[in-house]
Parts: C-alpha cells; sequence; structure tokens
C-alpha cells in the first residue's frame, strides 16, 4: 500500500488503540478493586453505576478537578516529565503488540498491529528500559529525602529484574529465530498430535516462563514486589509530592505496563492468538482477537489475584531473589535451550 | 565443526591467539582460586601468574619458531580474516610485555603483603592488561586494536586504585579513568573518521585508500581532523605533552609495582600501537603529520626535563624522566618517517623500549623495596644514604640511573645511540643537537638521586630487607642492564629482526 | 522497511498529546489555593530538616554497573540467539565461552559479596 495510505490506517489504528488501552486501564482499576474486595470477604465499588461501573469515570473526574499542588521546592521541569515519560513510554509498547492475523477492512488488507518491525521484542525492551527513567527522575525532581530514597529503590529493584528479563527472553528467541512478535507467534501455529499446541510453554520454555513472570511482577512494581508502592503507603515514596492528573498518570503508567506484560507473555510463551477457528469467515476473522484476549485477561486476572493473596517480600529479599535466584535460573534454561536445539539439529 | 560460521574461522588463527587465550585462562583461574584461598595461602596468586606467563612464553616462542623454520619466506601470519597479525613485529613486543609483567609480578609479592592489599585480582588483572597489550600490538584492525586498548586501559586504571585505604592511590586512578576515558572517546572519534574516509577497518586497506585520497586532496581537512584526534589518544597512552597530565599524578599514586608495570608495559604497548597506525594506516600522511611529531616530540622534551629538576618525590621524578624519555623515541619516529625515512629510526625505538623495560623496572624495584609498614618510601628523603643501608642496592640503582642518563657501556646508551644516528641520517641536525642538550638535564636530576643516596646521611637507618622474589627482580633488571650494554649485538639484531630487515634500509614494505 | 517505525512515533505523538492538552486545559477549571503548609515537603507531619541532595549508600552504584555489565551481555545474547541455526555448534561453541567468562564474573562477584543485600 502507498506511504499515505499506511500513515492514515496507522492513525486510525493508534487512536483505536489508546482509547480501548486507556479504557481498559480504567476498568482494570475498577476489576481489581471488585476482586480484592471479594477476596477480602468485602464488595468493593458498588454504588457509582450498576455493579461500581461507573467508578472509574468519577474517578477520571475527581483527578482532572482535583487542586494540582505543584511544591516550591521541586525541579520543575523533570517534575512536570518525569511523569509523562513513564505513562509515554509505558503506553508505546503497545505500537508494536500484534493482537490478530491479517484482516480486510473496507478493502484494506492489514495487519491486527500498529506497525509490525522486525525487531519488534527488542524495541519493547528498549521502550520498557527507558520507562525507568520516568521513576528515577521524579524521586530525584521531589527533592524529599523519602521520595528521592524510593525512587532510587524502584529503579534498583526494576533494573536488577530487568536483567533476568531480557535473559529468559533468549530461549524464546533461540525457538523462534526472529524478533518479530508476529514472526515469533507464527512459529507457535500448529498443533502436536492434533490437541497439544505448539505453544513456547510446551516447546520447553516452563523455566523461562516462569522467570519472565516473576521479572515482569517486578518491573510493573506489582505485588509481592510492590515495595516501591508499599513505601507509598507506609512512608512516601517516588510520588509523595504529586497530586491529581500527575499521581494518575504514574498509576495509568503501571496498569499500561501490567498490559504490556500480560500481552508480551501470551505472545511468546502462550501462542498469542491461535485457538480453535470455527464459523464463518467472518467470525473466524474475530475470533483469534478473542483469543488473545481471552489470555490477556487470564494474566490480568492473575495479577489482580496474586496481589490479593500474597504478602510483600523485604527489600533484600527481593533483592536477593532477582540476582542470585532468577539470573542463575534464566541462564540455565539459555545454555539447555541452545544445547537441546544444537544437538538436535 | 558444522555451522555456517566456521569457514571463515581456522586452526591456525586460535595458535596465533594462543598466549592471549592462555593468559585469559590462567587469570580467571586466579579470580577463581582466589575466593577459595585462606590468607596464608595467597602467594599461589602469584606462582600462578607466573606459571601462566610462562605457558604464555612458552606460545609465543612456538609462532617464533614457525617464523625461524619458514625463513624469508613469509612475511607474516595473519589471522582472523586479516584483522591480526602476529609477525614478527608482533612478537618482540610480546616478550616485551611477558617480561615486563613478570618482572613486576616479582616485584609485587612482599609489596602488596606490606601494603595489606594481597587479593589475587591484582595477579588477574595484570595478565588480563598484558593480554590488551598483545591484542594492541598484534591487531591490524582498527577495531581489535581498540578492544585490546580498553583492555589493558581499565585493567591498569583498577591497578592503579588498588590501595584502597589510601587516598592517593583513589585520587590517581580516577585521574587516570577519567583523562584515560576522555582520550579512548577521542581516539575512537579518529579512528571512526578514518573508517569513514577509507571504507574499511584494516589498516592495510585504510593506508592504501588514504594514499589515494591524499593524492586527490592533499590538504583534506577531514583526513586532518581524522590524524589530529587519533595521534590525540595515541599520545595519551604514551603520555606525550600536551597530554601528560595524568602521568605524573597516576605514577605517583599508584602501588609502586604498579607504576613499574605502567611505565615500561603500558608504554610499551602504546608505541606498539602507534606504530601500526602511525606506519600502515597513516602513513600516507606523512607530511603532514612530521611536523605535528616535531612540535610534540620538542615540547614533550623540555617541558618533563625541566619539570623534572624539581621534583622530590622519587615516583614522580621517574615519571617525568619516563615522558622525557618518550620524547626522545618520537625524534626516532620523525627520523623513521622523514621524506627519505631511515628504518634506524624505528629500530633505535625497539632499542630503546628494550632496554628501558629493565632499567626503569630496575629502578622502580629500589623503590618499591623501601616500602615498609610505616613509611611509604617514595620521597628523596627516603632513599638518602642507602649506601650505607643497603650497599647492593644502591650500587644497582646508581646503574640503573646512569643507564637511563644514558651512558655507555650501560644499556641505555644504544637506546638513545640509534635514535640520534638515524635523526643525523636524515639530516636533523638541529633536532639532535637538541635531544643531546637535555640528555644533559636528565643527567642533573639521576645524579641527584645518586647524590642524596651515596653523600647524604641516612635519615631512617633501618636495614632494608628483600624478598626472594624482589632479589630476584633486581637481579634480572641489574643482570640486564649491564649486559646488554656489554653485548648489544643480539638485541640489536632482535630490534632489526624485527622490523624484518637484514641492515639499515629505506623502509619501502614495512608491515606487509 | 524504515517507514514502519513511523508510526511508533506517532504513537508516542499522540499518547503524549492527550495527557498534555488535558493537563492544560483542565487548569482553567482546577482550584488553585495554596497554603504553607500544603507546600512543604511531606516528612511525616514534622518540618523537614534539610535537603534532600545529601548522600547515600553506594550499593546503588554497584547495582547499576553490575546491570550495565549484564545488560550488555543480554544485548550480545539476544543476536546470537535470532540467528541461532545459521551459526550451528560453533556459534554455540563461541557463545558458550562468551557466556563461561561471564559466569566466572558472576562467581566472582557473588562470592566477593557484591549482590548482598545489593
Amino acid at each position: 500500500m502507498t506511504l499515505g495510505t499506511f500513515i492514515i490506517v496507522s492513525v486510525i489504528k493508534i487512536v483505536i488503540a489508546l482509547f480501548v488501552l486507556l479504557t481498559g486501564v480504567a476498568y482494570t482499576v475498577w476489576l481489581e478493586r471488585k476482586l480484592v474486595g471479594r477476596i477480602q470477604n468485602r464488595w468493593g465499588p458498588t454504588r457509582v453505576g450498576p455493579f461500581g461501573l461507573l467508578q472509574p469515570l468519577a474517578d477520571g473526574a475527581k483527578f482532572l478537578f482535583k487542586e494540582d499542588i505543584t511544591p516550591p521546592h521541586v525541579y520543575k521541569p523533570l517534575y512536570i516529565a518525569a511523569p509523562m515519560i513513564a505513562m509515554i513510554f509505558a503506553v508505546t509498547s503497545m505500537a508494536v503488540i500484534p493482537i490478530g492475523d491479517w484482516v480486510t477492512v473496507a478493502g484494506v488488507h492489514t495487519p491486527l498491529q500498529i506497525t509490525d518491525v522486525n525487531i519488534g521484542l527488542l524495541i519493547i525492551l528498549g521502550i520498557t528500559s527507558i520507562g525507568v527513567y520516568g521513576i528515577a527522575l521524579a524521586g530525584w525532581a521531589s527533592n524529599s529525602k523519602y521520595s528521592l530514597l524510593g525512587g532510587l529503590r524502584a529503579t534498583a529493584q526494576m533494573i536488577s529484574y530487568e536483567v533476568a528479563l531480557g535473559l529468559s527472553l533468549v530461549g524464546v528467541l533461540i525457538l523462534s529465530g526472529t524478533f518479530s512478535l508476529r514472526g515469533i507467534v507464527d512459529a507457535q501455529a500448529g498443533t502436536w498430535w492434533g490437541w497439544l499446541p505448539k505453544w513456547n510453554f510446551f516447546q520447553g520454555q516452563f523455566v523461562a516462563f516462569f522467570v519472565y513472570l516473576m521479572a515482569a511482577f517486578a518491573e510493573t512494581n506489582r505485588v509481592p514486589f510492590d515495595l516501591p508502592e508499599a513505601e507509598t503507603e507506609l512512608v512516601a515514596g517516588y510520588h509523595t509530592e504529586y497530586s491529581a492528573m500527575k499521581f494518575a498518570m504514574f498509576f495509568m503508567a503501571e496498569y499500561a505496563n501490567m498490559f504490556t506484560v500480560a500481552c508480551l507473555a501470551s505472545l511468546l510463551f502462550l501462542g498469542g492468538w491461535h485457538g480453535p477457528l470455527f464459523g464463518p469467515t467472518w467470525l473466524q476473522e474475530i475470533l483469534p482477537v478473542f483469543w488473545f484476549a481471552l489470555r490477556v485477561f487470564a494474566f490480568i486476572f492473575l495479577y489482580i489475584w496474586i496481589r490479593g493473596t500474597l504478602p510483600r517480600f523485604r527489600y533484600d529479599q527481593l533483592m536477593k531473589f532477582g540476582w542470585k535466584v532468577l539470573l542463575p535460573l534464566a541462564v540455565a534454561n539459555l545454555v539447555i535451550t541452545g544445547l537441546v536445539v544444537a544437538l538436535r539439529a | 565443526m558444522p555451522g555456517a560460521i566456521s569457514q571463515w574461522f581456522s586452526a591456525g588463527d586460535y595458535l596465533l591467539a594462543l598466549p592471549m587465550i592462555l593468559l585469559s585462562i590462567f587469570a580467571l583461574g586466579i579470580l577463581l582460586i582466589d575466593l577459595m584461598l585462606p590468607p596464608e595461602w595467597k602467594s599461589i596468586n602469584a606462582w600462578t601468574a607466573g606459571i601462566g606467563l610462562a605457558f604464555s612464553t612458552a606460545a609465543v616462542i612456538r609462532i617464533h619458531l614457525a617464523y625461524a623454520r619458514a625463513g624469508q619466506g613469509v612475511l607474516s601470519y595473519t589471522g582472523f580474516m586479516g584483522s591480526m597479525m602476529v609477525d614478527r613485529f608482533a612478537i618482540y613486543f610480546f616478550y616485551l610485555f611477558l617480561v615486563g609483567a613478570g618482572i613486576a609480578i616479582l616485584m609485587s609479592a612482599h609489596y602488596l603483603e606490606i601494603e595489606r592489599e594481597n587479593h589475587g585480582e591484582f595477579y588477574a588483572l595484570i595478565l588480563f592488561s598484558v593480554v590488551g597489550m598483545m591484542c594492541m600490538a598484534a591487531g591490524f584492525d582498527i577495531v581489535l586494536i581498540f578492544i585490546g586498548l580498553e583492555l589493558m586501559a581499565i585493567s591498569t586504571y583498577v591497578l592503579v586504585g588498588f590501595l584502597r585505604s589510601d587516598r592517593r592511590s583513589n585520587e590517581a586512578a580516577l585521574k587516570y579513568l577519567l583523562l584515560g576515558a576522555f582520550s579512548s572517546g577521542i581516539f575512537a572519534y579518529g579512528l571512526s573518521l578514518l573508517y569513514g574516509l577509507t571504507g574499511s577497518t584494516n589498516l592495510q586497506l585504510i593506508g592504501e585508500h588514504l594514499a589515494t585520497h591524499m593524492r586527490e586532496n592533499p590538504h583534506d581537512p577531514i583526513a586532518i581532523l581524522a590524524l589530529v584526534t587519533t595521534s590525540t589518544g595515541l599520545f595519551f597512552k604514551i603520555a606525550a605533552i600536551p597530554f601528560h597530565q595524568w602521568a605524573p599524578d597516576a605514577y605517583e599514586g599508584a602501588p609502586t609495582s604498579i607504576t613499574g608495570f605502567m611505565s615500561v608495559a603500558v608504554k610499551a604497548a602504546g608505541w606498539a600501537m602507534l606504530l601500526r597506525i602511525f606506519l600502515s594506516g597513516l602513513y600516507p600522511m606523512r607530511p603532514i603529520y612530521v611536523p605535528l611529531l616535531v612540535f610534540v616530540a620538542i615540547a614533550t622534551m623540555t617541558g618533563a626535563n625541566l619539570a623534572a629538576l624539581t621534583q622530590n618525590n622519587l615516583k614522580r621524578l621517574l615519571a617525568y624522566s619516563s615522558i622525557a624519555h618518550v620524547g626522545y623515541m618520537l625524534l626516532g619516529l620523525i627520523a623513521g618517517s622523514s621524506t627519505t625515512p631511515s628504518a634506524t629510526g624505528i629500530q633505535g625505538i625497539l632499542v630503546y623500549l628494550l632496554v628501558y623495560t629493565f632499567m626503569n623496572l630496575g629502578a622502580f624495584a629500589v623503590i618499591t623495596s623501601l616500602r615498609r609498614r610505616d613509611v611509604i618510601g617514595d620521597e628523596i628523603d627516603d632513599i638518602a644514604g642507602l649506601i650505607t643501608r643497603a650497599p647492593a642496592e644502591a650500587v644497582l640503582m646508581l646503574i640503573f640511573l646512569l643507564s637511563l642518563a644514558g651512558i655507555p657501556p650501560l644499556a641505555g646508551f644504544y637506546g638513545k645511540y640509534f635514535i640520534f644516528l638515524s635523526l643525523i641520517e636524515t639530516g636533523h641536525y638541529q633536532l639532535a643537537a637538541v635531544a643531546v642538550l637535555y640528555a644533559v638535564f636528565g643527567l642533573y636530576y639521576y645524579m641527584r638521586i645518586a647524590n642524596a643516596m651515596f653523600m647524604r646521611k641516612a635519615v631512617d637507618t633501618r636495614p632494608v630487607t628483600l624478598s626472594p622474589a624482589m632479589a630476584t627482580a633486581l637481579a634480572i633488571t641489574g643482570i640486564a642492564t649491564v649486559g646488554i650494554g656489554i653485548f648489544p649485538d643480539l638485541f640489536i639484531r632482535a630490534a632489526g629482526w624485527s622490523l624484518s630487515i637484514a641492515q639499515p634500509l629505506q623502509l619501502t614494505s614495512l608491515f606487509h | 522497511m524504515p517507514q514502519n517505525y513511523v508510526p511508533i512515533f506517532l504513537f508516542m505523538g499522540v499518547a503524549f498529546a492527550i495527557p498534555a492538552v488535558t493537563l492544560v486545559l483542565f487548569k482553567l477549571v482546577r482550584p488553585e489555593n495554596p497554603h504553607k503548609t500544603k507546600l512543604m515537603p511531606y516528612e511525616c507531619g514534622i518540618t523537614p530538616l534539610d535537603d534532600a541532595r545529601g548522600r547515600y549508600t553506594v550499593r546503588f552504584y554497584i547495582v547499576a554497573i553490575l546491570f550495565v555489565v549484564f545488560d550488555v551481555e543480554t544485548i550480545f545474547l539476544l543476536p546470537w540467539a535470532v540467528r541461532f541455526r545459521w551459526l550451528g555448534k560453533f556459534g554455540l561453541l563461541e557463545m558458550g565461552i562468551f557466556l563461561g567468562i561471564l559466569i566466572v564474573g558472576y562467581i566472582w562477584i557473588w562470592k566477593k559479596g557484591a549482590l548482598e543485600w545489593v
């Protein structure tokens, strides 16, 4: 297709994706409040609309209309830039995540992905690395001891687990032979013996799957690795000095990161959008999206479930786990995967 | 082994890289063994390092024998797709590095115990830095040379700062690191410009393309910029003025055995890299870089000799004397690159580096032996009256100092002799006169030290005890300094052999 | 194809525009009541003692340096993994040597206590 068509189609997809993502983020908050409430034997939001479904709207309105206190002792440029950095780069990972196969809409044959670069996985790794800056700069710019230390601890945690995250992906790459996310999913098509799907999880990457999942939990600062946030509840943290919309941006960034992790885990280890296809042609084009959404929802549910159930790690336990347990496991996984693939070839 | 990539690598490549591979294995082994050693067995690290150097020397001898067997038929063995050329030039420098590292390790064993920093990483870092030096000397591709440079430099940064509780050591390491990092950056920029101008990273191809490029536009500003930035990095490594600022502080703060190692092996590696790049890659730019060299050489000799006159700290004084010697060697390079080049100049540089290794290490060995638990031992007051406390050491130090000043029949004379001979051969009479004049300056500050040793009363009258390793180091360097001075012919022929020339010839096909 | 990267930048642009516009737009309706206690840095209710730009433990720098080393290792491993089949057993051996050296380093830092608390 011509460059002009490509840009227009991309912009349409961007708008749709952003809309869906931001709404999804808002309703993930609702889901979390409901589910954690139920786990803790209480209702969660029920008043604002049926089943509390309008609660996110009320919260959004509150954030927008609340007074935005900008303390005078902060370093203004970075203070304003930090939450934006965190949010923009958390959301941008969506740009290369495919949610389904190619479709033909209004005569345009386009992939269900904003853009299919052939180094998609590398881009996502890079973007999540930049997201760490948002937190570090927020802690520093706030010019308050608690913020600084909270920001530093959060940054140290995130970069420690980023190593394990990157290494756990090497096994997947050995099996798939491409960085492109669409290519990785395509390499997991088909089934063995008609029923066992050829997902990477079953092709031997189960250790890598668990390492990836745990590293991702730590990267997104979620329980049981949410000490940077718990510091918020206990004392302070990198977003002490933030209020209203900027505070909301940090939380949007966190939930967007959760989404990215869920999408990546589905794509890399659980076969993406592959699932049984049946019915008429139009249904067969929609079904992959449904299977993908099912997997993503499963991971989000897992996130919330763990949040309601597990206590959090102490900081030294957290660091020890990242460096002394996950890293050797990831390296062992990649060595064994390499040996098996090389010896079988 | 199967795999599409193995078509470009052969077993011969790994034979050429064997000295470096063996040293790396031993260095990694020291790191692991050191974790398991109880404190009283720490000397095993020094022994392991020594054995590693011996194995590596055996590998170098093996390559040397291959050259001897092949005779004049083969000029050089290249490996790894032409990026590593372990030719006679590289072998000569390999021997120099290994000898320098060996003597430095002999000097360090007892010294580290006194400083209470007896860790195995010291020896591992020395071995790693020798690996880096070997990559610099054998590298024929600017990428390999840069990797070797960084490996050597980073290991040396840590070694300079090894005395963690001594503030001077920390400061020296930090200064060296910062200036080294900046100059490596500028050097890399110059190399990238060379790549951009010529489209290749192999030094021979760079030379050929630059030759055609310079014929077309002789005053191309980009080429001049490439030359200037590349030479900045090179001059930093050999500590030529105006890039010498790190040297006095780094030499003074570092542990003395490392100062010896730096002034000898690191400098030799810097010269190997400089000669490779100037005589292979940048050779077509001779008319431009010779005036630059003249300026730097004169500035170096002047600045260093004048600064050394007033030093009271022995290590700083020897640092400035080091810089002055670099000035003399630069004169040899000028002679080797002038319009009618003289191979004697380059040969002079190689001989100078050889004799310099021994005499400078000897001088630093003497200073190291003065270190005791409460006295640092690097001021002139500490060496006063050495003749009464340790007569053998005082005499040896006198020999080293006279050799540094260039007095026959000691080794240092031959270094200066060939440099000045080459200057006169190529008609640089004024430069030769200036150099001889500065050599007299040198005599003054060396004799100041000798004066303190022989004529002054000892401030600290405790006798100096030597560990066996230190005694061995002093013996080796002393015998070498005197021996090379009395029987120089073997070593001069070795330097000539390393340049693949039988007698002083016009530099026609050097390094190809 | 380089034009595939343009949508990523478009995405970033749109993602930047949305909060920026909302922040600026809603500044018109937001209340603005600055008060001394609201503007002080939060320190559990007591008045803050000194500036935040003090010194903090060096362990953070050690973590950062270790992260750089292992991240560069990961960067080298990723392209090798993608071209794994083409590189064959020889490539596996070469990368194994690279990993081996890094594992020696990892064991060293473990035993030296650089990973404690970290």
